[in-house]
């Protein structure tokens, strides 16, 4: 097999807190190879931010504890040195942040910001070089006049249009790897399509891989191929698009596909969210993270409630689930 | 380009428009202050008259001195006094001031505006020192200690802000002229000498004031700054900076500073207004003849003329400060100069 | 208001310097009078002399509005000569008056209302050109003018002069120099006539001490052509040894030497210093740490102002500071004035004398340093003619209240004067003082000893700027006040505060049955041109005033002063109950 783009290994993010420690991701582990979208999906506060910052070390805080490892191209970002780390930001790896609103610098014109992101990784470009280069990539992304729009200001522009000039200034180096941090959440249903389009078409120009977190499974369908499944800091399941929406094999998963309307599904119409809360992860729970709000915890003899289940093979995904696989293959199986 | 010729016309009408408002403020305060002032007990016409005092001559100094005329009329000389200069008294005694004639002082036997011209400068030199002074070190320090945050540099900045904010500026003022004057003689006791009879001098009566001003004051910009900057590192478009793979020094000046200064420019704007109407503690403290003595010995002796006069001066500096800072906020954040 | 704040905040930061002045709890007030400080000892001519204070400039630099005794003799005695000028000595002997620009005392006519001084030769401006006969007479008609000089200093110009009553602002006929037309200046000089050298002054009383009055610098000559009406206070023109050579209140004055002074025409004065700067506005904390310090230019420092009274018990605690320390009276005598129409009963008011107390107000001001308990309106510094007088009967030595005396003299009210009683013990007598922070104080001493005794005091305060105009009009029945003398002599403290027509008397005591044999005695008094026999006039007139219990005398007000280690011939002067400061001179 070829070497993966990037490889996550045993990634632990622990924040110290007043109120203890929040261990927000706990041992996950997943392989994005070069060109490939991968999706990751959970309910708020699973662990997906945190996890994405980590591949870029974007994780700041006043007592931040990271292990495990992120190698990318063979490299471990976690092990590098600040200023490698930096080198490989934005020209790399680029990052799109959620809300466009708050995501471009107030005081700066557009044209200012986009124009910045090509120049801190290329030295010596030339004012004249740097303008073709901000009018291209702006125009690319779909903003009308970008003549008048490179000197405006972020406030004078509407949330989808931002959004459009941060995928502009994320793409304008290149990167081999771009994570997408709910690009569309802030947007209008509407707009939200059409980003997303973007990034698709974006993507397949420059062969980028993308890494697309969100919690709107109707995103996951329309863009990726592959989905990790986070809960409480750790991946539940991992499945390919088609499996996770057709043979959803973990008890969360299911839960999750009922909690939304599918956008290309008759079958799931009605919502159903899952019961109980997540639990608090300064104080988390033995065993399964899942158990107390998980339907078949109470068949299983407490075993849920004292071990942690690791990720196995169910037909063609990973659970991470103690029911035996023969009946998370016939819980499937009754659900179709 | 089109573009920015709009902006600037913008920016026109927005100037125009704030120093509009400016003037009609101005004209407001003034018309309160007097109207103020002639509302006080403080007859001013028993003012002009000593121990011996005998009521016809207060009565007879109230008429010289206009001061039985009707509110309107009294405004309206003080105005055009302002404009045209003014004569005090009527016969061969009577004293002229001439324009900008804010009234006459009968207990400093001198033109209020000559009283003005002469505090003024001693009070701008304290100000605008003490200003440079503390801006330097407050947003230095803040700076150092959002940066370091929980590190030496925060802590440092702890006990700036404790010092500044507990200990009163009197008590700062003694404790340094008592260790740099009195107890060590590094420092000649203040004694201002205006800069162009003196440089040397100016600077050592100043310096005292300056640190103790800048101390006090710095320790509130040091928490502003540092709040500040913690408060924009959080900011979405900062971590997109770091996301970009911005240079770090870059990052902390460009983002960082950038926003996280822009509001303190206008507070420290509005500040430097109030401290340019006169330190009057320090001043006191450190004896040198600013504008805050002028209208503390005018507050002891009832001089109404000179607090009259001082109090507009402040509403001029407060007035014009609050329209620059104004403007120059349309000038550094641009989301403000589109409203 | 600011200043008793920040006086307020530092009294507590002396707790804090205490501890490196040495401690000397338990100093105590009495008589010091600046050891080598008021000597000559090691004097050598030359240097510059500080006066550091906390005021913020000159309470008047006019000679015709100057009426502040400290001022009076600093300024006298440096640029301000006069016909006449005390003896410049310490102790009984400063309070004597010799000739200074006059050739002698005066002579005074048979019924002492003509006064003739004649000039000296080679007295002279600071220009160069003579002091003559007209500029004298030209500044004492300033004291006319009400719309310049405003009352501001002392009156007798207008009391005594011979000139007819009108309708000019002070009631006189004579307006001043800058109103009156050629006739009514014509009235003036005729009053003050001027022959040559010789100026003769036309009286309408007789006044046996004229030469006293005439040491006034409101009796000191302006030349016309120099006088700038009201800004003449900034720059006034020297004929002295010391000239203004710049004035800027708040900031401060320099007086250099004058080199148009002819010391042959100046018997009186002997300059030793170059230069004596005035340095305004310093914040009393720190010229007391100043002092103390004694370093640099303050060796050659003396304050005007006093000492803080936290300091006090570090200034006389400590011996090494013997030789630069005064301790003694300034002059001055605190009263309360009753109003005699309408307290018009010698029990009632006897029941308030004894049932006040008068150690509180004393504590209250600051303690035994602030001043004795007055036996007489006299201030003991006047000790020609100063006795302690027999006070009331039953008064407490120490000052505090007799409530067992107050109230029998409250209880013999009842029958003599029982409306008065009455509304003492009900509705109350009103109190007129100016509105300050220390007479807050004040009156709620007043209020709660009063009450213990059974009478109630109406608290009035009033607007201290409008405090003598109004009680000029509209007097209540209790009104406070202060005094000291004009010069040296009586002649100014009890006709001023209790006679017929006296300019500061407000106790309406003309209608106590009393008071046509007091004021006789002292219109006798007033003439009499034997000194002695004067004295001991006024000593009893003194008494009877007690006796008739016009006025609650309050404090003999002290001060205390520090002296830089440099300077010398700092005595306290008796008539200004301050420095010789154009004597004053420094050791090498
Ligand atoms: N700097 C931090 N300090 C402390 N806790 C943090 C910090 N950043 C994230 N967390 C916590 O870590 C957990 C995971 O957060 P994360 O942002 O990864 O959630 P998410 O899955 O992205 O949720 P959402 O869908 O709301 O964006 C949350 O409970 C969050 O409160
Ligand atoms: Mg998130």
């Amino acid at each position: 097999m070829t070497q993966p783009l990037l490889s996550v290994r045993d990634l632990h993010v622990n924040f110290g807190t007043g109120e203890g420690d929040v261990q927000a991701v706990r041992g996950v582990s997943f392989d994005i190879g070069r060109g490939e979208t991968l999706a990751i999906v959970g309910e708020s506060g699973s662990g997906k931010s945190v996890t994405a910052s980590a591949i870029m070390r974007l994780n700041f805080g006043a007592d931040v504890r990271v292990s495990g490892s992120a190698l990318f191209e063979g490299q471990d970002i976690l092990a590098m040195s600040e200023e490698e780390v930096r080198l490989k930001r934005g020209s790399d790896i680029a990052m799109i942040f959620q809300d466009p609103l708050t995501a471009l610098n107030p005081f700066y014109t557009v044209g200012n910001q986009i124009a910045e992101a090509y120049a801190i990784h290329h030295h010596g470009t030339s004012k004249k070089e740097l303008r073709d280069l901000v009018l291209d990539s702006i125009s690319k992304v779909g903003i009308p006049e970008p003549l008048k729009r490179i000197n405006q200001y972020p406030h004078e522009f509407s949330g989808g249009m931002r959004q459009r000039i941060v995928i502009a200034m994320a793409l304008i180096n290149r990167p081999k790897l771009l994570i997408a941090d709910e690009p569309t959440t802030a947007l209008d249903v509407t707009v939200q399509a059409q980003i997303l389009e973007l990034i698709s078409a974006m993507q397949e120009e420059h062969g980028s891989a993308v890494i697309l977190i969100t919690h709107d499974l109707g995103v996951v369908a329309e863009v990726t191929k592959r989905v990790l499944v986070m809960y409480a800091g750790r991946l539940v399941e991992v499945a390919s698009v088609e499996d996770v929406f057709s043979s959803p094999t973990h008890p969360y998963t299911r839960g999750l596909l009922n909690s939304v309307r599918s956008l290309d599904s008759e079958r799931h119409s009605h919502l159903e969210p899952i019961p109980g809360t997540p639990p608090s992860l300064i104080d988390l729970p033995s065993g399964c993270p899942f158990h107390s709000r998980c339907l078949y915890a109470a068949s299983l003899n407490g075993r849920c409630s004292t071990e942690v289940p690791e990720l196995k093979a169910v037909g063609n995904s990973f659970s991470a689930c103690h029911l035996p696989t023969a009946e998370l293959l016939s819980l499937v199986k009754a659900a179709q | 380009m089109t573009n920015t010729n709009e902006a600037v016309r913008y920016m026109f009408y927005f100037v125009a428009r704030r120093t509009f408002f400016a003037v009609v403020l101005l004209f407001v305060v003034s018309v309160f202050t007097f109207w103020i002032f002639s509302a006080l007990p403080a007859d001013p016409a028993a003012l002009t008259c000593g121990k011996n005092c005998r009521p016809e001559v207060i009565e007879a100094n109230r008429v010289r001195l206009g001061y039985d005329k009707p509110f309107i009329e009294q405004y309206g000389s003080y105005m055009k006094g302002i404009f045209a200069g003014r004569t005090y008294g009527e016969d061969e005694s009577g004293i002229h001031c001439s324009a900008p004639s804010l009234g006459y002082s009968y207990d400093r036997h001198e033109c209020v505006s000559s009283l003005v011209a002469k505090t003024l400068p001693v009070t701008v030199s304290i100000a605008v020192g003490a200003f440079v002074l503390w801006m330097f070190f407050g947003i230095a320090l803040g700076t150092l200690a959002a940066l370091r945050r929980g590190k030496w540099p925060d802590h440092l900045a702890t006990v700036f802000s404790v010092v500044g904010i507990s200990f009163p500026s009197f008590f700062l003022g003694l404790l340094s002229v008592l260790i740099f004057v009195i107890w060590t003689n590094i420092l000649p006791f203040p004694h201002y000498v205006g800069i162009s009879e003196n440089p040397m001098k100016w600077f050592t009566a100043l310096i005292l004031p300056w640190f103790v001003l800048a101390l006090l004051s710095a320790s509130t910009y040091i928490r502003l700054t540092r709040n500040g900057i913690l408060e924009v590192m959080n900011e979405e478009f900062v971590r997109l900076g770091i996301a970009k793979g911005l240079p770090r020094k870059k990052l902390i000046v460009k983002y960082v500073l950038r926003a996280a200064l822009t509001p303190i420019a206008t507070i420290a704007g509005i500040d430097l207004a109030f401290l340019l109407g006169g330190a009057i503690v320090t001043e006191s403290v450190f004896n040198l003849p600013g504008l805050g003595k002028l209208t503390i010995a005018a507050v002891v002796n009832s001089d109404l003329p000179i607090l009259v006069a001082t109090t507009l001066v402040s509403a001029v500096f407060i007035v014009i400060a609050n329209a620059f800072v104004d403007i120059m906020y349309g000038f550094l954040d641009p989301r403000v100069r589109s409203k | 208001m600011k200043r008793n704040r920040i006086i307020a905040a530092i009294a507590t930061a002396g707790l804090f310097f205490s501890a490196c002045g040495g401690s000397g709890m338990g100093a105590q007030s009495g008589e010091e009078t600046g050891g080598r400080s008021a000597t000559a000892d090691g004097i050598k001519d030359g240097g510059t002399l500080y006066v550091l204070t906390f005021q913020e400039g000159a309470s008047n630099l006019d000679p015709q509005r100057v009426y502040t005794g400290a001022e009076l003799g600093a300024y006298g005695s440096t640029y301000a000569r006069t016909l006449t000028s005390y003896v410049p000595a310490a102790g009984k002997e400063g309070a004597g008056v010799v000739p200074d620009m006059a050739t002698d005392l005066g002579t005074a006519s048979e019924d002492l209302k003509t006064w003739s001084f004649t000039l000296r030769d080679g007295v002279t401006w600071e220009d160069g050109s003579d002091v003559t006969c007209g500029d004298i007479a030209y500044g004492i008609s300033r004291t006319f003018a009400a719309e310049v000089t405003a009352g501001e200093g002392p009156m007798y110009a207008t009391t005594y002069l011979d000139i007819a009553e009108g309708d000019s602002d002070f009631g006189s006929a004579y307006p001043g120099p800058w109103l009156a037309t050629a006739e009514q200046q014509a009235l003036f000089d005729a009053a003050v006539a001027c022959d040559g050298t010789t100026i003769t002054f036309h009286l309408k009383v007789p006044v046996a001490d004229f030469a006293y009055t005439v040491s006034l610098l409101a009796f000191g000559p302006v030349p016309q052509a120099q006088d700038t009406a009201d800004q003449y206070a900034l720059k006034p023109f020297s004929n002295g040894p010391f000239k203004i050579e710049s004035y800027e209140a708040g900031k401060e004055m320099v007086m250099v030497r004058n080199e148009n002074w002819n010391p042959d025409s100046d018997p009186v004065r002997k300059p030793h210093v170059d230069k004596i700067i005035w340095q305004y506005g310093v914040d009393e904390a720190v010229i007391d740490e100043r002092m103390l310090a004694d370093s640099g230019d303050d060796q050659n420092a003396i304050v005007y102002g006093g000492i803080q009274p936290e300091n006090l018990q570090t200034v006389f605690g400590d011996d090494s500071l013997k030789d630069r320390r005064t301790d003694g009276f300034d002059g001055f005598v605190s009263y309360t004035m009753f109003n005699n129409e309408t307290v018009n009963c010698i029990e009632v008011r006897q029941a308030i004398w004894l049932g006040l107390d008068r150690e509180a107000l004393r504590t209250a001001a600051g303690g035994p340093f602030t001043g004795e308990f007055a036996k007489s309106f006299v201030a003991p510094l006047l000790a020609t003619d100063y006795e302690a007088a027999t006070l009331v009967d039953g008064l407490n030595e120490d000052g505090t209240p007799n409530v067992e005396a107050a109230t029998a003299a409250l209880d013999k009210a009842k029958t003599a004067c029982p409306e008065l009683h009455a509304r003492a013990t009900g509705e109350g007598l009103r109190f007129d003082h100016p509105d300050s922070a220390s007479w807050q104080k004040n009156i709620a001493i007043w209020i709660d000893s009063l009450k213990a005794v059974g009478v109630n005091i109406i608290d009035n305060p009033i607007e201290p700027s409008k405090y003598y105009a109004t009680i000029n009009g509209d007097r209540g029945d209790l009104m406070r006040s202060g005094w000291a003398a004009d010069w040296a002599n009586a002649s100014t403290v009890i006709p001023e505060l209790f006679g017929a027509g006296g300019g500061f008397n407000y106790t309406n005591n003309e209608k106590d049955p009393n008071f046509p044999a007091f004021d006789e005695k002292v219109q006798l008094a007033k003439s009499e041109t034997d000194r002695a026999k004067q004295a001991s006039l006024w000593k009893e007139l003194n008494q009877v005033i007690m006796d008739n219990a016009w006025a609650i005398p309050g404090s003999a007000t002290k001060s205390q002063n520090l002296v830089g280690s440099n300077v010398r011939l700092a005595y306290q002067w008796m008539p200004f109950g301050w420095y010789n400061l154009g004597a004053i001179g420094l050791a090498g």
